[in-house]
């Protein structure tokens, strides 16, 4: 079945390949079908198809670029070159005996390191004697060959340009000449036992040569050149081409720029090396040009940490070459920048310019090569470009989809795309030139005083490279590296994207063009000016031969010609076929090569240059149509070989090389503080700016581009070892990075939208509690970070290390709390609340576990079974160790405070641990403002802190404390029976009513007789009266427990009422509002069930019967959560139940039935006893015994009475009510003139004292009758006899709360 | 000046740069239609492997969660007192 390649190709575009990644990395792959159109693919042996009779040149072509691949590849190897002197072992004295067998190890070692010295050393022997060769063969002015073609003049160009990189890369590299002393050494060790070693000694004394001396190879080559003098010629014509093309700079890519610059300079000492030539010389280019262009680029990058400087080479080859030293011009261009750096302890101003030229010098160089001074134009170019590329493509995706449409639309679009291209092309190129420009600037002006900011470093210890480049770098320059480098990246990748999309439109165009030049512009001109030039147009008619496309017209061709050699003045040629095939890279070379006879007329003598000829006969208008086409034909070359051109301009892989610097500090790697692209990632990500935070993928592009440099370029496997591990390494680090700032934002984004507005508003600092947006968003998309080849699912390990991040911060909050005391409860729960709101916020971008569930994993409250958490148990033992023992209750603040006595028992409590500031509240800022928060909250325990409790505890755990709490009565009282007892049998059996006789005094003294029984027993007493605060206190915190619950159970009323159909009735009581038996909410999902079901087009009904299932659950639920019991009548009814016990023993049964007054065994008279004891103490002691045990004292022993039903008798016959009574009589009949002052004050502060807790108790009294009314029970309660029941029994009994669950659990 | 080049024979090669473009049309045609091929298959492989990263993460916060739902009936069945009321 055949099926067009178009239509199936076509047929893919129906799969959806939507995706949501976004686009903030480079191009990670490349697939390239077109192997290098810029050099052809097969080595132009098509070139003679063409019959120009160029294939002396073809040869010459390829012998040259052959040479220029070994040349490179030798680069390569003397590049990544590192010393191996450094890993030779030591013998230790023990083993002087096999000192040569060592000797031996060694010499075979670096015999094979120096054989690839060696090989170079052969290698460019012969290249350049080759070069030479082929120079002066082509440039014989007899001319017997053709050529040499522009293709040839760039091969020649490259080899020579590839000859300086090696010489100046050997001059570099000091641990060659090192090693090779070293092998020299253990040569002439070794070799005293071989024979007929003279030839080999020849060899290395020819290599020592080779390796100890400057600019051997361009020596070398000069020599092989002048062999013969005639390569004059071809060295002008060289220059004039570098010149021209440097000045027009139209169709080179910064890599032939590069070139051209680095083989100039050495082009022009060549060029000049005699007086004579020297002349000529500049008879065809100005020396002002020359000046120019080496003053424009005082720095050049040659490798990526090593850089050339025109005029460091002009002068130093002038020792070398006697005859340039008389170039003065050339000589004394300043080069206050360019020293190489072995020689930077000189620097700065080394050379004899007064200072302040050379500043200005420095000051427009800097200006020209810094990025950051190009940044806001180039900002400007990139998003115009895109903008200007996208529109195109989409207008080309347009014209796709729409048929039939019309040709010169087509033609148009297309064409468009095509100058986007370029432009983009050139662009790119611009871009990265500027970087390579600043690298190689930035090498040759080490940091003076780099500063560092860990304080534990010397300055002194830092290495060039760190000087070059990790303190060369401001933060401003690191943020427009990152911002250059992330446009180029992205460029990339959009032009990357359209490779198939416009390789057809872009041929096409292509096609057009140079059809265009030979079939329109070629045939004008062949009618018009060269008529009557026999030789040129009959150049000019090749061209139109080996590339016209006359398609279907093949027929016409010979018409075609006849009637351009008749002048046939009709319009023919004008409209030619599109057709989507681009020329063949032999069809340009032929080309040029034609176009470049027609202008030179073949004569390399010529004065003037290429195209900027005046004493060409040919007319302007021509002459620029011609050189228009001609350097537009260099520039298809680029455009065809699209992705790989796209590849070479963006490649950034030169950022991280070293090799240089390695050798010269001495170690085997730097710290990856000091690798660039380290440092940029670094500073996206600590400056926390928004504009780079996208970025920061991309100069993990520049780890991309290297490694491939290091595997196919340069071919070593340790440097690919290298950037591996470093990229590993800074991975990781990036991550975690990224995860902390992920964390804070996202926390203190929380902690600043809970803080309160309007407070933030009247505030005049506000500011500093607002944070600037931040935009995670597509770095949290990210499921594909290519790296090394591999792909990084970035996402997930975000959201892994999210996830547990989480988890441990609220441990960490935990933590916390148990380190301090229950006060802090507050402050945790907005800790809690911070982090969940964080947790909410992110999980808008990321999948993270549940709140919840991380909550409960970390509370230790998983289990369905257990009712306790590490919360609720915390809390517990905090009240068991602390509260209870040490606060103390203030009853009008309905506070409990701290007791400023020294506690019995010192609470011990694990310290406080450290954590980040993001475990907190994010900022610095935010977390002293929360911290001030919470400290409005830390010295007490009231409301805030219930409410707390209760949402934190939910209700889940609250119970489990309830109990536990309720157990904890229950113990207290019988901890207290026995001292109770103690205290009993130690009164006097029958205590009567105290007389008034004695006025307050009086009574007082007879009390204290009373008492005094009970003097032998002070701890038994302070012992009971703890007891019964410790009660008392649990029943107040039950009674705030309470007030909270109910608001938290009003509210929840509130909110379920509506739906589940409850109406306040007339009473006030909740009625059903429907006879039905559904509620709103039941109904409401039954129907949307019944209606889904019966609609057949629902796909899904099911899911709304389980709806409305769930619905039935939640309003049986929520109606039985309705009526909800109080707390503190719960806790009331629970102690009586337990009080239940020691009924008989704490209040005697009159045997007489009526009301006992001299009784002394009852409950109520030891607690009036020791009432009164402890106002007295408090009195006395000066310092308020309240302190020690506060109001709880009185909740507790007033429930106790209340409940034991003996509320009457205490209120009849408690020691203070009398004294009171006495009291008041006694103010009314005593003067108080009579009375001694300190007796007086002394009775009147206690009888002060007596009133406060009278009204305390009564306080006590009258909230129990309101909550545990006992009043109408004991009013029928009366027997028979009269007599009354002295205790009602509730209907509640200990059994009942079984059904709360047990404290262990 | 004795011009050495010069297309010798222009005819045949007009007729032979004429066949060439016929032939390198079709070639490029295939080549560039074999380019889209690989393209839709490197987008395709990318796309997915995105759409299986996301499943993935589902997957995994689905795991822990049954994790969490299995010690939970764990220790419901663990203590089924609790439960018979």
């Amino acid at each position: 079945m055949a099926v067009p390649v178009e239509e199936a190709i076509a047929a893919l575009s129906t799969f959806s390949l939507e995706d949501d990644q976004p686009e903030i990395q480079g191009p990670g792959f490349w697939v390239s079908t077109e192997r290098g159109a810029t050099t052809s693919p097969i080595e132009y042996s098509d070139v003679s198809a063409y019959r120009l009779s160029l294939s002396e040149d073809t040869k010459a072509i390829n012998q040259l670029n052959l040479l220029i691949q070994e040349g490179k590849e030798m680069g390569s190897v003397l590049y990544t070159y590192r010393s191996c002197v450094k890993a030779l072992p030591q013998l230790p004295d023990s083993m002087k005996q096999s000192q040569a067998d060592l000797y031996l190890e060694t010499y075979q070692v670096l015999d094979l390191e120096m054989s690839r010295i060696r090989e170079i050393q052969r290698w460019q022997a012969s290249a350049a004697s080759k070069l030479a060769a082929d120079m002066q063969r082509f440039s014989r002015p007899e001319r017997r060959i053709n050529g040499p073609t522009i293709t040839h003049l760039w091969s020649m160009l490259k080899l020579l340009d590839v000859l300086v990189q090696l010489d100046h890369l050997k001059n570099a590299k000091a641990s060659i000449p090192n090693d090779f002393s070293w092998y020299k050494r253990t040569f002439t060790q070794v070799s005293v036992q071989w024979q007929d070693t003279d030839s080999m000694r020849e060899e290395l004394d020819d290599l020592q040569i080779f390796v100890s001396t400057r600019w051997a190879i361009l020596l070398n080559l000069h020599v092989e050149m002048f062999r013969v003098n005639n390569v004059e010629d071809i060295l002008q014509v060289l220059i004039v081409f570098a010149v021209e093309s440097l000045e027009l700079n139209f169709a080179l890519l910064f890599p032939e720029c590069h070139i051209l610059l680095r083989v100039l300079p050495v082009l022009v000492v060549l060029a000049a090396s005699s007086e004579k030539d020297s002349e000529s010389l500049y008879k065809r280019v100005k020396i002002n040009r020359l000046i120019n262009i080496f003053k424009n680029n005082p720095v050049i990058p040659a490798f990526p940490d090593l850089h050339l400087s025109p005029a460091a080479i002009l002068k130093e080859l002038s020792t070398y070459f006697p005859k340039f030293s008389a170039q003065s011009r050339l000589l004394s261009l300043p080069s206050p920048h360019e020293l190489p750096p072995r020689e930077a302890q000189e620097y700065p101003y080394h050379f004899s310019f007064p200072s302040s030229i050379c500043d200005s010098y420095i000051f427009t160089y800097q200006r020209h090569y810094l990025v950051i001074n190009h940044i806001g134009s180039i900002r400007a170019e990139h998003d115009d470009f895109s903008i200007r590329f996208a529109s195109a493509m989409n207008q080309l995706i347009l014209l796709r989809s729409i048929e039939g449409t019309d040709l010169e639309w087509a033609k148009e679009v297309k064409g468009n795309i095509y100058d986007m291209v370029v432009e983009g092309f050139q662009l790119l190129s611009r871009w990265t030139a500027r970087v390579w420009e600043q690298c190689a600037w930035k090498f040759s002006r080490p940091c003076k005083d780099p500063v560092s900011t860990e304080l534990h470093e010397k300055p002194e210890s830092f290495s060039d490279y760190e000087k070059v480049v990790r303190f060369n770098y401001s933060a401003d320059e690191r943020k427009a590296l990152v911002e250059l480098v992330s446009y180029i990246k992205s460029i990339a990748s959009m032009m990357q994207k359209a490779d198939t999309l416009v390789a057809d439109a872009i041929w096409e165009t292509i096609h057009a063009e140079v059809q265009d030049f030979v079939q329109n512009i070629l045939a004008t001109m062949l009618r018009t000016t060269f008529r009557k030039k026999k030789d040129l147009s009959r150049i000019l008619s090749d061209m139109r031969t080996l590339s016209a496309d006359w398609m279907a017209n093949t027929g016409k061709l010979d018409s075609d010609m006849q009637s351009f050699q008749q002048g046939g003045e009709e319009n023919r040629g004008n409209f030619f076929y599109p057709r989507p095939v681009a020329p063949t890279s032999a069809q340009v070379h032929c080309l040029q090569f034609l176009i470049y006879e027609v202008v030179s007329g073949g004569n390399m003598r010529k004065a003037g240059g290429l195209f900027g000829n005046s004493g060409s006969d040919i007319p302007a208008h021509d002459l620029k149509q011609l050189e228009t086409f001609f350097y537009k034909l260099g520039f298809f070359l680029h455009v065809l070989d699209y992705t790989a051109t796209v590849a070479n301009l963006t490649d950034l892989g030169f950022l991280w090389f070293r090799e240089f610097y390695l050798e010269s500090s001495r170690v085997i790697q730097f710290p990856i503080e000091c690798s660039l692209p380290w440092m940029l990632v670094d500073h996206v990500i600590e400056s926390q700016d928004a504009g780079l935070l996208e970025s920061v993928l991309t100069p993990f592009d520049i780890y991309n581009d290297a490694s491939q440099q290091a595997l196919l370029v340069l071919k070593q496997r340790f440097l690919y070892d290298e950037i591996e591990a470093e990229v590993d390494n800074c991975f990781d680090i990036f991550v975690s990075k990224l995860c902390d700032s992920i964390f804070t934002y996202y926390k203190s984004w929380a902690a600043s939208e809970l803080l309160d507005p309007s407070f933030l508003f009247a505030l005049d600092i506000g500011e500093k509690f607002s944070i600037q947006p931040l935009r995670f968003t597509s770095l949290l998309k990210m499921t594909r970070v290519k790296l090394l080849g591999r792909t990084i699912n970035l996402r997930s390990l975000i959201s892994e290390r999210m996830n547990k991040v989480f988890r441990s911060n609220i441990e960490f909050l935990f933590d916390r709390f148990e380190s301090q005391d229950l006060c802090a409860i507050v402050e945790l729960e907005r800790l809690l609340d911070v982090v969940q709101l964080a947790h909410d916020l992110l999980s808008k971008d990321l999948m993270l576990d549940s709140f919840d569930l991380m909550l409960s994993e970390m509370q230790e409250n998983v289990s369905l079974v257990s009712y306790s958490s590490r919360l609720a148990s915390q809390i517990w033992t905090e009240m068991q160790n602390d509260f209870l023992p040490n606060f103390i209750l203030c009853n009008t603040t309905q506070r409990f405070v701290r007791s400023s006595r020294v506690p019995l028992v010192p609470v011990q409590k694990p310290s406080v641990p450290y954590a980040k500031p993001n475990f907190y509240c994010g900022t610095q800022d935010l977390n002293s403002a929360y911290q001030s928060f919470a400290r409005l909250h830390s010295g007490f325990f009231g409301m805030p802190h219930m409410y707390s409790v209760v949402r934190l505890l939910g209700s889940r755990s609250l119970p489990w404390l309830i109990r536990a709490l309720l157990d904890y009565i229950s113990n207290k009282i019988t901890t207290l029976e026995p001292m109770i007892a103690g205290l009993q049998e130690a009164l006097p059996k029958s205590i009567g009513l105290l007389p008034f006789d004695g006025g307050v005094a009086g009574c007082m003294r007879i009390v204290k007789e009373h008492l005094n029984c009970w003097h032998p027993k002070s701890e038994l007493k302070a012992e009971a009266l703890r007891g019964i605060k410790e009660i008392g206190s649990v029943l107040y915190w039950m009674s705030l427990l309470d007030i909270v619950m109910r608001e938290v159970d009003t509210s929840q009323f509130l909110q379920t009422a509506p739906w589940l159909g409850l109406i306040p009735g007339a009473d006030g009581q909740i009625m059903q509002s429907q006879d039905g038996d559904d509620s709103p909410i039941v109904t409401l999902f039954k129907s949307v069930a019944a209606v889904t079901s019966s609609n057949l087009h629902f796909s899904n009904p099911s899911i709304f019967r389980v709806l409305s299932r769930q619905a039935e659950a939640a309003d049986l639920l929520y109606k039985t959560n309705i009526n909800a019991g109080s707390v503190l009548e719960y806790a009331l009814a629970f102690t009586s139940a337990a009080l239940e016990k020691y009924c008989s023993k704490w209040s005697a049964v009159p045997k007489t039935g009526f009301v006992d007054i001299t009784t002394s065994k009852d409950f109520y008279r030891i607690y009036s006893g020791l009432q009164i004891e402890y106002l007295e103490e408090a009195i006395q002691a000066q310092s308020s015994n309240r302190e020690v045990l506060g109001d709880s004292v009185a909740w507790g022993g007033c429930t106790i009475i209340y409940l034991l039903g003996q509320q009457l008798h205490f209120e009849l016959f408690d020691f203070s009510h009398q004294v009171l009574n006495v009291a008041e009589v006694e103010v009314v009949e005593v003067a108080p003139t009579h009375k001694n002052p300190h007796i007086v004050q002394s009775s009147e502060v206690l009888v002060e004292a007596m009133k406060k807790a009278r009204r305390l108790n009564n306080h006590v009294f009258s909230m129990l009758k309101a909550r545990c009314p006992l009043e109408d029970k004991q009013a029928c309660a009366i027997k028979q006899s009269g007599a009354p029941l002295h205790r009602i029994k509730f209907e509640n009994t200990v059994s009942a709360f079984e059904t709360l669950p047990q404290k262990g659990a | 000046m004795a011009r050495a080049g010069g297309i010798t024979n222009a005819v045949n090669v007009g007729i032979a740069v004429q066949a060439d473009w016929e032939n390198r049309e079709f070639v490029s045609h295939i080549s560039l239609n074999v380019r889209r091929l690989f393209d839709f298959l490197v987008q395709f492989e990318a796309t997915t492997k995105n759409k299986l990263a996301k499943l993935n993460e589902k997957l995994d916060t689905l795991e822990r969660r049954l994790e969490l739902l299995e010690v939970q009936v764990g220790t419901a069945t663990a203590n089924p007192a609790m439960f018979t009321t």
